[in-house]
């Protein structure tokens, strides 16, 4: 049996990006699932009857526009519905919310502070001026800085050329937000705790690292990313939850000619002369490729897939180094009837958008401490959304689903992620929960929790970490997984790699795949 | 008009810039306008050396060795020395693998320190300076990076943005080990040592210094600088810096003499400068918000204990671990102090200097002194005769560090090279023409003292 | 959701037409009636009552008043007597133009500033070191205009103000019935005319007293549409049409400055400094790059375009507002950004920006003009500006 010209192990949104490029540039490629179902962390179940979670990832922002246009997406099914608003209740009763609508959004923002109303725009600005400055180097695949390549050389003039044009004022504040945290970063826009919170939020999703961390600030300029329509930062929900942004990517690469296999993990990849010549199922069966393509985290894929007795030293000892952490949690719910936040009890738009639990930095702050020395956070970040209200398909009609997602739950909790630990975790979200709508417990039908160590036994996201690595300075764009394996490719000949462990990281991007699939045919693969 | 320079301060930095300048002819006029000064702690840079000749005028330069000890159990005590096989050997009483990894460890720090000494002693690179001189500084530094190897290249970029705790974490498995290390990352800077930025500032505390030492050295730079003839300096304070037509005039000084000048160099901090010295008219409101924007955050106090009988140590650091650490630093966040402090203690006969974190600037009565000296004196298990204790506002009265801020900008990762204190001031030049800056608030920071004044006079001289 | 003006109560059974508009987040009325002719030619015949309240005001109080200002605007505010009202603009530290509106003072420490964008963060900024207090009256100010021939007869009628005595650019202080009011002869539409602001509590009693009082003298409330060719009329430039702020331009090539909006008049250099200051007096040297100025189309060209398509000439019955191409020869030299037909001159206008080259008065050029969905130019030339400069605005 002829060999495939790619085997991609894993079928996650970055591996079924992978594996469409590949194929529409006409290579015969292979995708293996480990789970029956597609998509990895974008994946929607109907966990309970007549109610379709998107059990792990929950929103679109980050998808790129150019895989949106270049694989016909919404030819194949993609259907972003915008989220319109935030709305941060806070314990007395009042609210900020903040709108798409400009004029909207000022006179919200002018009942808490005139200033700040004011700030807004500048600072939305000056972030549309930075999404736009990174959004080059997203698709970049990072030059080696240490080598004296000519084609490495040729990369970081390059990358030093496109950031000496961005012009004095935006190189500064580019740096600027690469190296603050975000609470100091926002203290210097804003004075209204609640709004500083909510952005601030932005900046510790999948990240154990609090507001105040150095860093986190980067990590807030990753999620600004985002662009739905050409407008950046904004986030939409896609129509039958997230399975259906990997169902539409699947599709595309079917269309291309891809086959794509399920309840198929792959046990190792098939080591032959040093280089990558297939995979080995578990089970035994053996499937020939050109070349090999993994999905997986880089510790899954350097020490378990391939193994550390094929690797050079450096490369095991920096895989070694590069950190998990995993920090996210989900709770899923169905719903018998829509929350009523005391802050606005009557059904409206606010309910149509993303509801964060984020009334102070301090709140933020303190949710991160208790998850340094190994518990959750008593009152954790909440990211909320109610997505039945903009697609009524996936609760049966007058019910509702309601995803939130929470931080801070630590992959190393003291005592380890038994079954008690997942209920008093998702009691504590609901707890939290209920101090702001007090119906929220009466209105529970079913409850799903999901910790670090289910992510990590489910998806296979070494410990729990939503992006396959932190999103930390020191393994970001060359250093991601390691120097000098940025660009895709593995000391092992014919392997590459196209995780979000791969630059520009994680959040459902897929450019990590596109940029893999681009690199490997510049190859010549 | 008078070619007169008026330098404000008359610490390391500023009166190595009037050297310097009265070297190349500038009549030169220093106001010091501080009681004391604190002790020189830190490298000073041979180019500083040289060019004032330092040595033949008696530079005196001391490493304290051990330079920390941190109490393992009762009774031991892990102690780290200049002598890598002495700190091999107490380290491996407590962890072997530790003991092993510590030479190649100091050998990997100290290629690191030397690329951050390289970069001190050069102005911060300008990466979006205009014409040939401002790219070939940017490639000659990388150039120089590179020459190094591909190691310290690799480390460079990867390890300065991350927390010390993860550094630390990668090569050692023992807690008092890593405690003891971590002080050096942490030392004022108002993060523990989960924080990113902290391996830059462990890294800056070892510049200058051989190998597996990881605090600087302490000089009598001010001293000589201030007996050196060529400059006069006179006791007396700044009321206002006169501008006229966007350039300096002169120094009005309190009791009402104007002094005329052509250039004035500050080593008080940039907000002190500008916002209480300068006509407000003078500031484009852009410019006063990043002044704002700067960031002191002391954190520290220091406590000075007359013990009644000689320690049974030179140094200790209180720090038994990075969680220990993290917890302290967890405190000041909120505005208090540490309730269980981390700790550096220096014995000189029978004085004891501490250094405390987490302070925070928010209360300077009698009361809080009291309490964090019975802190200091409880966590040492010592006994005080006599306690005297500078909380961060009391540092800002007697040496104007700004909340207590040795460095006046906090040593974090954005207020750095380029960025620091602002990228609009990075280079010793202010929108005012003729007014320099030459405090630790500018590159490289207080770890070097005298190089931040050593910079600003040559950026004064350049185009003169 | 929107914000409503002091007014709204009266205006919303009187907008028969249902047009709304926004106006710095508040709901305002594009037109009362179905067309916003009649409101148009009552600002020209009788006179017409807008309500600009949208405006952003500020109060400015305290020793340093007059200096917070003058750091700030470009136009020497320490000249300005009691009394006095000054149009001015102000810029960025690059003399680029960031609003423009007007500083009126009230007193010897007391000003009040309007401005098309909120201002409270730059004002503050540039206050360091001054004994100033700034505060946002924004919402509590309810402000109207009273423009047209009639409108100086319809206030001697209401208020108790010496109208006669009351010059051009200046501000008297004086009661509405039981309202006080500040009245200044300003406006927005190159005509005899009047701007009231008063407490917004009190803001239906002086609409009330306004209405009553002008019933025999033909107020007639008018709406932006009106008021949007009135000052297209009169030359008069509008901010996020006719130039972008500069804290809102995406690319530099999007800024202005004065000199280039034709503000040179407003721009006082021998001022000791205000922000912009250094940048603008480096630019008075050299020759402008482009100038703002008015153009006139020749209604010959105009009405061939049309006629080659078996048309009459469609004219535009409200300004228009979209950047339209200005060529000499097959160069383009520049753009409109608006235009429309006047109904008082009987002839097509636009306000444009010019490469200075093609920019001085008689310069004859081209204006794209689309008929028949296709892409023509008609002939235009530079005629200076306002277009409508009537005796009475100034008498």
């Amino acid at each position: 049996m002829k060999p495939y010209d790619a085997i991609i192990i894993g079928g996650g949104h970055n591996g079924l990006v992978c594996a469409a490029y590949l194929a529409r540039s006409g290579r015969r490629v292979l995708v293996l699932e480990r789970r029956e179902r597609l998509g990895g962390a974008a994946v929607s179940e109907e966990v309970f009857p007549g109610f379709r979670f998107s059990v792990f990832s929950y929103v679109v922002s980050l998808l790129r526009p150019e895989i949106i246009r270049e694989l016909e997406l919404p030819r194949h099914g993609l259907h972003v519905l915008p989220l319109e608003s935030t709305l941060t209740p806070l314990a007395d009763g009042n609210y900020l919310a903040q709108w798409n609508d400009h004029d909207r959004n000022r006179r919200e923002l002018a009942r808490h502070s005139l200033r700040d109303a004011e700030s807004y725009d500048e600072y939305g600005l000056r972030m549309h001026h930075m999404a736009r400055a990174v959004k080059p180097l997203l698709a970049m695949a990072p030059p080696d800085p240490a080598s004296l390549s000519p084609r490495d050389l040729l990369g970081m003039a390059s990358l030093g050329g496109h950031l000496r044009s961005l012009g004095r004022e935006r190189f500064h504040e580019l740096c600027r937000l690469m190296t603050m945290s975000s609470a100091d970063y926002l203290d210097q826009w804003f004075e209204c705790e609640p709004l500083k919170a909510t952005k601030s939020a932005s900046g510790i999703i999948g990240t154990l690292a609090g507001p105040r961390s150095p860093g986190t600030a980067f990590v807030l300029l990753h999620h600004y990313m985002g662009e739905l329509d050409g407008v950046f930062r904004a986030w939409g929900f896609a129509k039958g939850g997230n399975g259906s942004v990997s169902a539409a990517i699947a599709a595309a690469a079917r269309s291309f000619g891809a086959e794509i296999r399920t309840s198929a993990p792959v046990e190792h990849v098939l080591i032959e002369s040093g280089r990558a010549a297939g995979v080995v199922l578990q089970g035994g069966e053996e499937i020939r490729a050109r070349r090999v393509v993994s999905s997986a985290d880089p510790r899954c894929t350097f020490l378990d897939l391939v193994g550390e007795q094929h690797l050079p030293g450096e490369l095991v000892s920096a895989i070694r180094r590069y950190r998990f952490r995993g920090s996210s949690a989900k709770v899923n719910l169905a719903l018998g009837e829509l929350p009523r936040f005391t802050c606005l009890p009557e059904p409206g738009a606010h309910l149509r958008g993303a509801i964060s639990i984020s009334p102070s930095v301090e709140y933020l702050e303190r949710a991160y401490d208790q998850a340094k020395y190994g518990e959750f956070s008593r009152r954790p970040y909440l990211d909320i959304v109610i997505p039945s209200l903009l697609d009524p398909s996936i609760a049966p009609p007058g019910k509702h689903v309601m995803s939130i997602f929470v931080q801070y739950a630590p992959y190393q909790l003291n005592g380890g992620w038994t079954d008690e630990r997942r209920q008093a975790l998702g009691d504590t979200v609901i707890d939290t929960l209920a101090e702001y709508a007090p119906n929220i417990k009466s209105a529970i039908l079913h409850r799903q929790v999901v910790t670090p160590a289910d992510i990590e036994r489910t998806l296979g996201l070494s410990e729990g970490n939503i992006f396959q690595g932190e999103l930390s300075l020191q393994q970001m764009f060359f250093l991601r997984p390691a120097v000098p394996w940025a660009r895709y490719g593995t000391p092992i000949r014919d392997l590459f790699q196209c995780g979000s462990g791969t630059h520009p990281g994680g959040g459902v991007m897929g450019a990590s795949g596109r940029n893999a699939a681009r690199a490997m045919l510049e190859e010549g693969v | 008009m008078s070619a007169r320079t008026v330098v404000l301060g008359a610490g390391a930095n500023e009166l190595v810039a009037a050297h310097l300048l009265a070297q190349a002819g500038r009549s030169v006029l220093v106001l010091d306008s501080s009681e004391s000064h604190p002790a020189d702690i830190g490298w000073v840079a041979p180019q500083i050396v040289r060019a004032l000749d330092l040595e033949g005028h008696g530079l005196e330069v001391k490493s304290p060795d051990p330079w920390t000890a941190v109490q393992v159990t009762p009774g031991e005590r892990l102690e780290l020395s200049s002598d890598v096989a002495k700190s091999v050997e107490s380290i491996r009483r407590y962890s072997p693998g530790d003991a092993g990894r510590w030479p190649a460890f100091c050998e990997r720090m100290a290629q690191l320190a030397r690329a951050l000494e390289s970069i001190a002693v050069q102005r911060p690179p300008d990466p979006m300076g205009e014409g040939f001189e401002a790219i070939a500084e940017v490639l000659g530094l990388s150039l120089r990076m590179r020459r190094m190897g591909r190691q310290p290249v690799e480390d460079l970029l990867r390890i300065l943005p991350m927390p010390i705790a993860d550094l630390l974490d990668d090569w050692f498995e023992c807690d008092a080990l890593k405690g003891a290390l971590a002080g050096a990352g942490i030392l004022h800077l108002r993060q523990g040592p989960r924080a990113g930025g902290t391996a830059l500032n462990f890294l800056q505390h070892h510049a200058g210094c051989a190998p597996g030492v990881f605090r600087p050295p302490a000089s009598n730079l001010r001293r000589i600088l201030a007996k050196l003839p060529g400059i006069e300096i006179r006791k007396a304070r700044a009321a206002q810096i006169l501008v006229g037509a966007g350039k300096v005039q002169g120094v009005l000084v309190e009791g009402g003499e104007e002094i005329a000048a052509s250039h004035v160099l500050s080593g008080l901090d940039p907000k002190r400068t500008f916002l209480q010295l300068v006509d407000p008219g003078w500031l484009e409101p852009e410019f006063v918000r990043a002044l704002r924007a700067i960031r002191s955050r002391g954190a520290a106090a220091h406590v000075i204990l007359e013990l009644e009988r000689e320690p049974d140590f030179a140094v200790l650091a209180i720090a038994p671990s990075l969680d220990y650490l993290e917890k302290a630093s967890d405190d000041v966040k909120y505005g208090q102090v540490s309730q269980r402090p981390y700790l550096e203690a220096r014995v000189e006969d029978r004085t004891l200097r501490v250094h405390v974190q987490w302070v925070p600037g928010n209360s300077a009565d009698a009361a809080a002194r009291e309490s964090l000296g019975d802190l200091v004196v409880r966590t040492l298990g010592v006994t005080a005769a006599q306690k005297t204790v500078l909380l961060p506002a009391d540092l800002e009265k007697a040496f104007g560090w700004p909340e207590g801020q040795m460095h006046h900008a906090e040593p974090a990762l954005d207020q750095w090279l380029w960025m620091r204190p602002t990228p609009g001031l990075a280079r010793y030049r202010t929108p005012i023409g003729g007014l320099f800056l030459c405090g630790p608030a500018m590159h490289p920071g207080g770890w070097m003292p005298g190089a931040c004044g050593y910079h600003a006079a040559r950026e004064v001289l350049r185009k003169a | 959701m929107l914000k409503t003006t002091p007014f709204h109560p009266r205006i919303a059974p009187l907008c028969a037409s249902h047009a709304w508009r926004r106006w710095a987040g508040h709901v305002v009325a594009s037109s009362y009636e179905l067309s916003h002719e009649r409101e148009y030619h009552a600002i020209r015949a009788a006179a017409a009552l807008l309500d600009i309240s949208p405006l952003y005001k500020y109060r400015l109080r305290g020793r340093d008043a007059a200096r917070l200002l003058d750091r700030v605007v470009t136009r020497d505010v320490q000249r300005a007597a009691v009394g006095q009202v000054l149009y001015t603009p102000w810029c960025d530290a690059a003399g680029k133009v960031l609003d423009d509106g007007t500083v009126a003072r009230l007193d010897d420490t007391e000003f009040r500033m309007t401005s098309a964008d909120p201002n409270l963060r730059w004002l503050e900024a540039s206050a360091l070191g001054l004994e100033v207090a700034i505060e946002d009256v924004s919402d509590s100010t309810a402000a109207l205009a009273l423009q047209g021939p009639n409108a100086r007869a319809i206030l001697e009628q209401a208020t108790d103000a010496d109208l006669a005595g009351l010059r051009y650019f200046r501000l008297a202080h004086a009661r509405l019935g039981n309202v006080p009011v500040t009245i200044s002869r300003t406006g927005y539409t190159g005509d005899l005319g009047y701007e009231l602001f008063l407490d917004a509590a009190r803001a239906l009693e002086a609409w009330d007293a306004l209405v009553a009082a002008g019933r025999n003298y033909g107020i007639t409330p008018a709406g932006m549409l009106a008021l949007d060719l009135a000052r297209l009329e009169a030359g008069l430039m509008l901010i996020d049409v006719d130039y972008v702020s500069a804290r809102k331009a995406l690319v530099d090539g999007q800024k202005s400055s004065p000199l280039e909006l034709g503000l040179a008049w407003a721009v006082d250099l021998k001022k000791e400094r205000f922000i912009g200051h250094g940048a603008l007096r480096e630019e008075a040297k050299r020759e402008a790059q482009w100038q703002f100025a008015g153009l006139e189309v020749e209604w010959g060209s105009l009405e061939a375009l049309y006629v080659k398509v078996g048309l009459a000439p469609q004219l535009p019955a409200a300004a228009w507002r979209t950047s339209t191409p200005v060529y000499s020869g097959s160069e383009q030299v520049g753009y409109a950004t608006s235009g429309g037909w006047s109904p008082l001159l009987k002839k097509y206008i636009a306000l444009a920006h010019l490469e200075a080259a093609s920019a001085r008065v008689g310069t004859q050029l081209e204006m794209e003009i689309t008929v028949e969905h296709r892409r023509r130019r008609a002939s235009v030339r530079v005629v200076p500006r306002p277009f409508f400069d009537p005796e009475r605005k100034r008498a």
